[in-house]
């Protein structure tokens, strides 16, 4: 009675909807709550849903370097130093610059919005086989091969941030006089 | 799903980062919602990478996510130092560079 296939293809779309919808409450969260140690928590599990969005578009590697490098490493960054400078709530006023940054971002959401509804995209044929795509193996193939030149900028990259890093910690400033 | 219901969760996702980054006052609660617009777009890229059936999108989201990672280090590493000569977190009154 029920082809296997659509109701995979029902699982899947619902299966996207939901966590799709669910990323968006998790990142609405983050803004709004006034506590920072919230807001990272809400974080993570926006960036839990992502990885899963990922798995689901056909993105293994990426999905589960999501989850090490922001789910992992960078969100226990900011959970540190929000342990070391004390999570103080901050006050929320409503003053006239606000209502007008409310203004601009529901202007852009509405522009992204129509510019997202206006019509489909042409659909193009890759050359990378099915059972491969997303892999660690194709991401490394195309990575060591096609992006060679963006992979070792990206290597100088992390190299100056960390030098960056180690000379902002390391060597003490002069607290700053007030005028 | 469609390829409108991708791009409105990314559209979505993108705005409430850009709000989020002009109306919180926290350093740290900034970062965090520039995050989230580097995550959308990540998301946007290897959907459609998913839909074209090319790996491009992937190699340029992996590249995203190495800058975001070497950009939230350097400015959690500002904002401690801030914080370690100012004693405060509030962006509107760190104004020693001010004109």
């Amino acid at each position: 009675m029920f082809d296997l296939a659509t109701v995979f293809e029902f699982t899947r779309d619902t299966v996207i909807f939901t966590v799709g919808i669910t990323a968006v409450l998790a990142s609405l969260g983050v803004i709004l709550c006034s506590s920072p140690i919230y807001c990272a928590l809400y974080l993570i599990s926006h960036m839990i849903c992502l990885a899963l969005l990922f798995l689901l578009y056909n993105a293994e590697f990426l999905a589960a370097v999501q989850i090490i490098v922001y789910a992992g490493a960078v969100m226990i960054l900011f959970l540190f130093i929000i342990a070391l400078l004390g999570g103080q709530k901050e006050a929320q006023e409503h003053t006239f610059e606000r209502s007008i940054a409310f203004t601009f971002i529901f202007t852009l959401l509405g522009e992204l919005y129509l510019s997202a509804t206006v019509g489909p995209t042409k659909q193009v044929e890759g050359k990378i086989a099915p059972e491969l795509f997303g892999t660690a193996k194709a991401i490394g193939l195309e990575l060591y091969s096609k992006h060679l030149v963006a992979f070792e900028l990206a290597s100088a990259l992390l190299l100056v941030a960390a030098v960056g890093v180690i000379c902002l910690a390391k060597f003490s400033f002069a607290p700053l006089k007030r005028r | 799903m469609g390829q409108e219901f991708v791009l409105l969760i990314s559209a979505s996702v993108f705005c409430v980062g850009a709000c989020g980054f002009i109306i919180r006052k926290n350093p740290l609660i900034m970062f965090m919602s520039v995050e989230l617009m580097l995550n959308s777009v990540n998301f946007l890229l290897i959907a459609y990478s998913s839909f074209l059936n090319s790996l491009d999108g992937q190699i340029f989201a992996l590249i995203i996510m190495t800058v975001a990672a070497a950009e939230v280090v350097v400015g959690l590493a500002i904002i401690l130092t801030i914080f370690r000569t100012r004693h405060e977190m509030d962006v509107d009154h760190i104004n020693a560079l001010k004109g």
